[in-house]
Order: C-alpha cells, then sequence, then structure tokens
C-alpha cells in the first residue's frame, strides 16, 4: 500500500499553522495523561492495600468519663458485658486507638536492649482477649491473649510500664527479627522492659495510611487507660447487622452511666474513609481534568480536519475528477492527521518524560513507568484517528463535478 | 464603530454557531478548572493572620535525639512543639511583648443545665486572645499576671455557648469544667483561622477548640495533650512530676516580637537559655533555636502539600490546551470568511481595522466564556463541597471550608477568561488582516 507521504507532507508544511497547533495540543495532552494515570494507579493500590481487618462491619464507641465517681474499670466491663451480650455482635474490644483514623500511638521496639541504631516506630493497640476477633485479624502463627493474662490499664503514675507478651504483625517482626522464627522470643521497649512475642497477624495495618511503614503494629494485651482522650470500643458485628448496632448502642451506652458521655459511635468505615479522602478526590479530580483535557483535543483535531476538508473542496473534487477513489481521499486525510498526530506525539513523548522526572524530583513521586507512556501513545493516537474520521468520511463524500465549477 | 464589529461578530457567530459553541464551552471549560483548582490553593496558602504575621513567632528548640532528627524528611527542622521546661521558660521572659504557651485537652462540661458536651478545650496563657486577634462578643479573656495560682476562667465559643446558654451573655455564669467549677469569663465571637495557623497539629483546617482555660489547669488536673506528644529519649516516667520534667514535647509556643530590637533580643535569650542547659547535659544535638514568622512557619509545616501544587500545574496545563484549541478554531473560523474580509479589505478596511474587528469577536467569545466558566466553576466547587462534606458527616471545619466560591474568585476567572482569550485571538485576529485581497476577489 502507499501511502503517498511525500505529497501529504509538503502540503502539510505549506499551511502548517494549524497542524502545528493541533500537534501542540497532542503534546500536552499526552504529557497530562501519561502523568495523571500513572498518579491515579498509584493512589488506587494504596487505598486497595490489604488491612487485615474486618473494616467493613466494625464499628467504634469512644467515650470519657468526667466525674469523680467514674470508675473507668468497673465502666469498661459493665458496657463490654452488654455488648457482648448482644445477638448481632461477634466480638468487641476496648483499645487505646482506632486503626486507619489517623490518630493513635506509637512505641519503638528492639531485640537488642537498649538498641539505639535502628530508630523504628510502630503503632500499637492495646486489645483484651477478644482484639484481635473485634478487629477481624488473621493469626498466622503462635497464639491468641488469654483472659487472665489482660493487664490493669496504665496510669499517671506508671505510664512508662509495658506488657509481658505482645502479638506482632508479620511486617513488624520481619523488620525486628528478619527470617528468624519471633515465636517465644523477646522484644524491648525503649525503656528496656521485656515482652515475650507470642503471635504474628497478617495482613495488618496501624493507624497512619500515609507512611511508609503502616504495616509495622503489635498489639498489648492491657486494658486501656482513659489517659489519652476518652475510651474507645472496637466491635465487630455480624454482616449486615453494623448499622442496626451502632443505633442500639449509641442510645443505650447514652443514658447508662451518668458520670461519662459518649463521644460518638461510628462505622470504621468513616476513619477509613477520611484518611484516603485526598487520594479518592485527587484521583477523581486527575481523571475528570485528563478526561476533558482528551476531549478537548479531539475537538482540535476535528475542527483542523473540518476546516481543511471545508477549504479543498475543489481540490478534493479535481482528485475525484481524475481517478481517486473514495478511499484514496479517506486515505488521505487519515494520514495527514496522522502525521500532525505522530508529531504531537512525539513531543509528547518528551514532555511527558520532562514532566515524570520532574514531579519526581519536586514532589517525591516514584518515576514514570514507561508502560504508562507506550499506552498513552496507543490511546491518543487512536483518538486522533477517531476524531479525523468523520471529516474525511465527508471529503470523500465530494463529488468530481465540484472540478468544473467554480468556487 | 464598535456597535457596527459587534454586529459583525454576531452575524459571524450565526454564520457558523457550532463552532462558535464550542469555542465558548472550551474556553469556559479551561477557566473552571483554573479558577476551581486556584481557590482551593488560594485558601490553602491563605496567611490568616497577614496583618501582623511579621510580628508573630514561633518559638522552637531543638532538642531531640543526637542520632535522629525529629522528621527526618526535614533534619534542619527542630520539633514543632516544646517541653514543658523550655516553654515554661520561654513564658516566664520579659523579652516579647505578648507570649503564648499551650496545648489542647478533650474536656466535658457538665452542669449547664444541658446534657454533659464533649469540649476540646485550649488549655492557654492569657495572652492568647489579644495576640492572634481573636474577637470577642462578650467580656474578655483573663489577665495574663493572675496565672498562678490559675483562676477558675473559662473563655467559650460563640457555638458551645449556643449549645449552653442558648446563645445569651453568660459571662458570669458558672459550669462544670472537667468536673471542676469554672466561670464563664469571655464568650468569642465566630472566629476561623484558615489554616488554623497557631496550632497545626491536628490537621490544617481544622476549627478552634470549643472552650479556653488557662494553661496551668492543664498539669494542675494531670491532663494529657489531645494533640501530639512526641517522646525520643528514653526516661523512667512515674508520675506526672517526671513527665513534665521529661524531654517529650507537646506545647506550643508562640511570641510577639514588635521590632528588630526585640527580635534579636529574644534570639539572644533563647541562644544563652540553650547554653546553659547544653552545659547541664541537655540539648545534644547542634544549636537549632528559631523564632519563625506565620508565613514562614505555614511553610515549614508544609500547609499546602504537594497534591495542591500537582493540581495547579495540571490546571494551567489545561487552560493551555483550551486556549491553543481556541487559537485553533479562531484560525479556522476566521480564514473560513477570508472572502468577505477580502471584499472588506477591496472596499477600503485598513488592516488595523480588519484586526479590531476580529479582536471584538474575540472579546465577546471571553465574555461568554468567562460567565459560563464562572458557572461550571460554581457547580465544580459545591460538587467538590459536597463530597467534603459527605465525608466528614456533621464535622465543621476540614477541606469543605476551602470550596467556597467567593467574589475574589469570580473576579479572577473573569480577568483570567478576557485577557487569556484575548491573548488567543490576537495571532488569528492578525493573521486574517493580512490575506491579500486581490486572491479571494479573483475567484469570485
Amino acid at each position: 500500500m502507499n501511502l503517498h507521504l511525500r505529497p501529504i507532507l509538503s502540503a502539510l508544511l505549506r499551511n502548517r499553522t494549524g497542524a502545528v497547533l493541533v500537534a501542540m495540543q497532542v503534546a500536552i495532552a499526552l504529557a497530562v495523561l501519561v502523568n495523571a494515570l500513572y498518579i491515579v494507579t498509584q493512589r488506587i493500590e494504596k487505598m486497595g492495600r490489604p488491612t487485615g481487618m474486618d473494616v467493613e462491619n466494625i464499628f467504634v464507641v469512644q467515650s470519657a468519663g468526667f466525674t469523680a465517681h467514674y470508675d473507668l474499670k468497673s465502666s469498661i466491663e459493665q458496657d463490654l458485658a452488654w455488648l457482648r451480650s448482644l445477638p448481632g455482635i461477634i466480638a468487641a474490644t476496648p483499645s487505646n486507638a482506632i486503626p486507619l483514623s489517623g490518630g493513635g500511638s506509637s512505641q519503638g521496639l528492639t531485640i537488642v536492649p537498649g538498641d539505639r541504631t535502628r530508630d523504628n516506630s510502630f503503632g500499637y493497640y492495646e486489645v483484651d482477649e477478644q482484639g484481635l476477633d473485634a478487629l477481624g485479624l488473621h493469626l498466622v502463627a503462635g497464639r491468641n491473649f488469654r483472659h487472665e493474662e489482660i493487664e490493669p490499664p496504665i496510669t499517671v503514675d506508671d505510664a512508662g510500664r509495658f506488657v509481658g507478651n505482645v502479638i506482632l504483625s508479620r511486617a513488624a517482626a520481619k523488620e525486628l527479627f528478619g527470617d528468624q522464627n519471633p515465636l517465644g522470643k523477646p522484644v524491648y521497649d525503649t525503656l528496656k522492659h521485656q515482652a515475650t512475642v507470642i503471635g504474628i497477624v497478617n495482613p495488618a495495618m496501624n493507624s497512619w495510611v500515609d507512611t511508609e511503614h503502616s504495616d509495622w503494629v503489635f498489639y498489648m494485651p492491657r486494658l486501656t487507660s482513659s489517659l489519652y482522650g476518652g475510651v474507645r470500643y472496637i466491635v465487630r458485628a455480624r454482616p449486615g447487622e453494623r448499622d442496626a448496632m451502632i443505633r442500639l448502642a449509641e442510645a443505650h451506652l447514652s443514658a447508662s452511666n451518668p458520670d461519662r458521655v459518649i463521644h460518638f459511635v461510628r462505622p470504621m468505615t468513616y476513619f477509613k474513609d477520611l484518611s484516603y479522602l485526598s487520594d479518592r478526590s485527587m484521583g477523581i479530580y486527575l481523571l475528570t481534568v485528563t478526561g476533558l483535557m482528551i476531549a478537548v483535543t479531539c475537538l482540535g483535531i476535528f475542527a483542523l480536519a473540518t476546516f481543511n476538508v471545508a477549504t479543498r473542496t475543489k481540490q478534493i473534487g479535481t482528485r475525484r475528477a481524475v481517478g481517486a477513489r473514495r478511499a484514496d481521499v479517506v486515505q488521505y486525510f487519515l494520514v495527514e492527521n496522522g502525521m500532525i498526530t505522530s508529531a504531537g506525539i512525539l513531543a509528547g513523548c518528551a514532555l511527558a518524560l520532562a514532566t515524570g522526572y520532574y514531579l519526581s524530583l519536586q514532589y517525591a513521586l516514584p518515576r514514570l513507568n514507561l508502560y504508562f507512556l507506550v499506552g498513552g501513545v496507543l490511546v491518543l493516537w487512536a483518538v486522533g484517528q477517531l476524531a479525523a474520521w468523520q471529516p474525511a468520511r465527508r471529503a470523500a463524500a465530494v463529488s468530481p463535478s465540484v472540478a468544473t465549477r467554480t468556487v | 464603530m464598535l456597535g457596527y464589529y459587534v454586529r459583525l461578530a454576531l452575524r459571524s457567530f450565526s454564520r457558523n454557531p457550532g463552532i462558535s459553541a464550542l469555542m465558548v464551552l472550551a474556553i469556559a471549560l479551561g477557566i473552571a478548572v483554573c479558577v476551581m483548582t486556584l481557590t482551593v490553593f488560594h485558601a490553602m496558602s491563605g496567611n490568616p493572620i497577614w496583618w501582623k504575621s511579621d510580628r508573630l513567632y514561633a518559638v522552637t528548640m531543638d532538642n531531640w535525639d543526637p542520632n535522629n532528627a525529629a522528621d527526618k524528611k526535614h533534619p534542619e527542622l527542630p520539633p514543632p512543639l516544646m517541653t514543658y521546661k523550655d516553654a515554661r521558660y520561654v513564658a516566664a521572659s520579659r523579652v516579647p511583648m505578648r507570649k503564648v504557651i499551650m496545648y489542647t485537652v478533650d474536656a466535658t462540661i457538665s452542669g449547664a443545665g444541658t446534657a454533659p458536651l464533649r469540649t476540646p478545650t485550649r488549655a492557654t496563657t492569657g495572652d492568647f486572645f489579644a495576640m492572634f486577634d481573636a474577637p470577642f462578643l462578650y467580656g474578655g479573656g483573663w489577665s495574663a499576671a493572675a496565672e498562678d495560682p490559675p483562676p477558675p476562667s473559662i473563655v467559650l465559643s460563640r457555638e458551645t455557648n449556643e449549645k449552653l446558654f442558648g446563645g445569651s451573655n453568660s459571662v458570669g455564669r458558672v459550669l462544670r469544667w472537667n468536673d471542676q467549677e469554672f466561670r464563664v469569663v469571655g464568650v468569642l465571637d465566630d472566629w476561623f483561622p484558615r489554616p488554623r495557623f497557631y496550632d497545626l497539629n491536628g490537621g490544617s483546617f481544622s476549627p478552634p477548640e470549643d472552650a479556653y482555660v488557662p494553661f496551668a489547669w492543664g498539669p494542675a488536673l494531670s491532663l494529657q495533650s489531645s494533640g501530639n506528644t512526641e517522646c525520643w529519649k528514653p526516661e523512667t516516667i512515674n508520675n506526672e512530676q517526671d513527665f513534665l520534667a521529661s524531654d517529650c514535647v507537646w506545647i506550643e509556643t508562640w511570641v510577639e516580637l514588635p521590632d528588630a530590637a526585640t527580635h534579636e533580643r529574644m534570639q539572644t535569650v533563647l541562644d544563652n537559655y540553650w547554653a546553659e542547659q547544653h552545659r547541664a547535659g541537655r540539648f545534644p544535638r547542634p544549636r537549632n533555636n528559631r523564632l519563625t514568622d506565620v508565613g514562614q512557619w505555614l511553610r515549614d509545616m508544609h500547609v499546602v502539600d504537594n497534591d495542591n501544587r500537582v493540581l495547579v500545574g495540571l490546571a494551567f496545563a489545561f487552560l493551555a490546551v483550551c486556549l491553543i484549541n481556541t487559537v485553533g478554531l479562531l484560525l479556522a473560523k476566521f480564514l473560513n470568511a477570508a472572502a468577505i474580509t477580502g471584499v472588506r479589505r477591496a472596499l477600503g478596511a485598513s488592516r488595523r481595522q480588519i484586526f479590531s474587528q476580529h479582536l471584538v469577536e474575540v472579546a465577546i467569545l471571553a465574555v461568554l466564556g468567562a460567565a459560563l466558566g464562572c458557572l461550571l466553576a460554581a457547580l465544580g466547587l459545591a460538587a467538590v463541597h459536597h463530597m467534603y462534606s459527605a465525608a466528614h458527616l456533621g464535622y465543621r471545619g476540614g477541606y469543605q471550608e476551602l470550596t467556597h466560591f467567593d467574589t475574589v474568585g469570580v473576579a479572577w476567572a473573569i480577568v483570567l477568561a478576557v485577557v487569556a482569550t484575548l491573548a488567543a485571538g490576537l495571532y488569528p485576529a492578525w493573521r486574517v488582516g493580512r490575506t491579500p485581497p486581490a486572491v479571494y476577489l479573483k475567484s469570485q
């Protein structure tokens, strides 16, 4: 097949302003498309990381005692006994913090007491024997906490106390022990207090979804204290029962104890959604604007092709009169459009790589993946041909008799 | 003449209404995306106390771990909070015109005749209100002099006063704050500095607290911070006194320094204190005592995040595509009608007149584009607002507060649309004036 590149190119070069403008649009659109899709993919991956928790069915109760009559321990016992008696509830645990919420506590751990060479920090949760079940975590090695192991809450006078046993996330175990089996081995807090690793859960996540090591987490068998802004319960409902249980818990717990106030009863999805809100809105915004940009670029290609067809009616008619088939005319315009788009794509590749490099330097985003560039090139080329298709068909419809008329 | 050009332009639009509508739409989209992004960016990067921003300084001292900086990504910065000991030293200094040390606690208010109310509270010294220009609706703050022992005084936010006292003047009323008797001394008017520059720890755009009590009540009642508490040093903490003496940081410290001389004296105070403590074995890292004004503080704390910078870049790239598109369409449209221009030229219209005539046409497109762009931007912002509000449930503050479309936004949109579109129209209007009339007259 002969595409007649040479005459098309020379015709194009004689009338290049419109073509240059379209090529510029294609170049910018390609650079934006490729980088935007790359960022969006990363956000989707980030939001889709396994949490290890039954997020959809969990809700959280936060309350605080405010009078001298308030007794932390008996209050927790009463509330948990009531929550656990409900048939719609699988398990409930007190906790010092809400995973995925952006708030919580962390603690450095080492396997050599007093080792200060490694600066690591692990999110931790104080839970009781129903903790793993309430969070829906999956134990992959070792055992769960026993009821008699649950330690009393810390107070102002012993805030630095540690616990006897801990359960680690697999990622935390790997950071501390490498490939060794951590079960039964000691870990130390920064004050060199010792605890024994009795179990491993996987996967798991701590409170901070934006940090590098959001899977570094461990669990302590201890009742939560009221030192840090009240008491939290993490409650896991049976599938489908969550919202009914939330209403029930709110009504009952608000009235059951005059010495404390319920701050909120909220589904865990609330906290997860809030933590990922900026990623989600960034994704939506990028996709919307990129989509609009491609649409506007198509419009530009379409308009240029239409303009070219309109101004060359006589030329087309002449070509048809001297023997060009309709297909030849269509081909002419598609090839012309292909050349313009290709020139834009070539410039766009350079622009896309430069933008990707700038973003990776300036905003610490990972370097652009080249598969995205290949994909972007194919998309824009196809879209460009589609946009030129209708004007090219219109050109083919020009009657050869036009050649004999003036105008 | 202008009226005639406008009539010509309208005729030109009616000749090809499709392409004219597309141009208006492209301009409007470009403007809308830019205005939306800039509105949020502008709100985010605002300095909510610009009128005295160069007199207010955050005080920080690097007391951190000799082996590890407080923020590994920015090792040059001290921790943003101070230890109790260091903050108290700054608070005792007579050099600053005003000084504030503070932190937030989660408290409950009862005994006001309503159900117990969860009340996030700022424990702060008395200069807070005058220093940050917090407006009072009723009453006032407490005297900075009378803080030891702290008076049982409380200042309520307007919203809290509405919840507790139905919005009436509650100054002098008694209530229970964390089960202690307090007397209301003041009620603030609506006040929502965005970003909340004086405390950026719990989200930069969080609303101010619901109540304010004298700082010393916090340690006196052993109330832990509901914001951040960061510790690096392995220290045994067995009671409140140990905690207050520790190297844990949890207090925000600000000073007001009216002139360069005071600034210099304050820096000397910090450096001397640092040297004395360093000799006693504290401050293991190199000397890094900072007085940071509000503008720099907002930058150091990264209030405007990278995503927003990327989005601003994207918005301008989009506007560029829309404008290049407009240039292309205008060129096509004008040259398509070149025969008419040829006749007008032959009948004596100068190039300059042809240029002005076409520029008038462009200006009309620009105005229409701006109007539609404003509408689209308002709709877009409403959609973003809705998205954030839905995620925040009943929560006041947060990002949705940044999406208000204001008069400044509208002005921006119109200026941007007109300038950008006229710029886009310059070349096509000039180019069409250059067409030699003879070519068109001949074939006619």
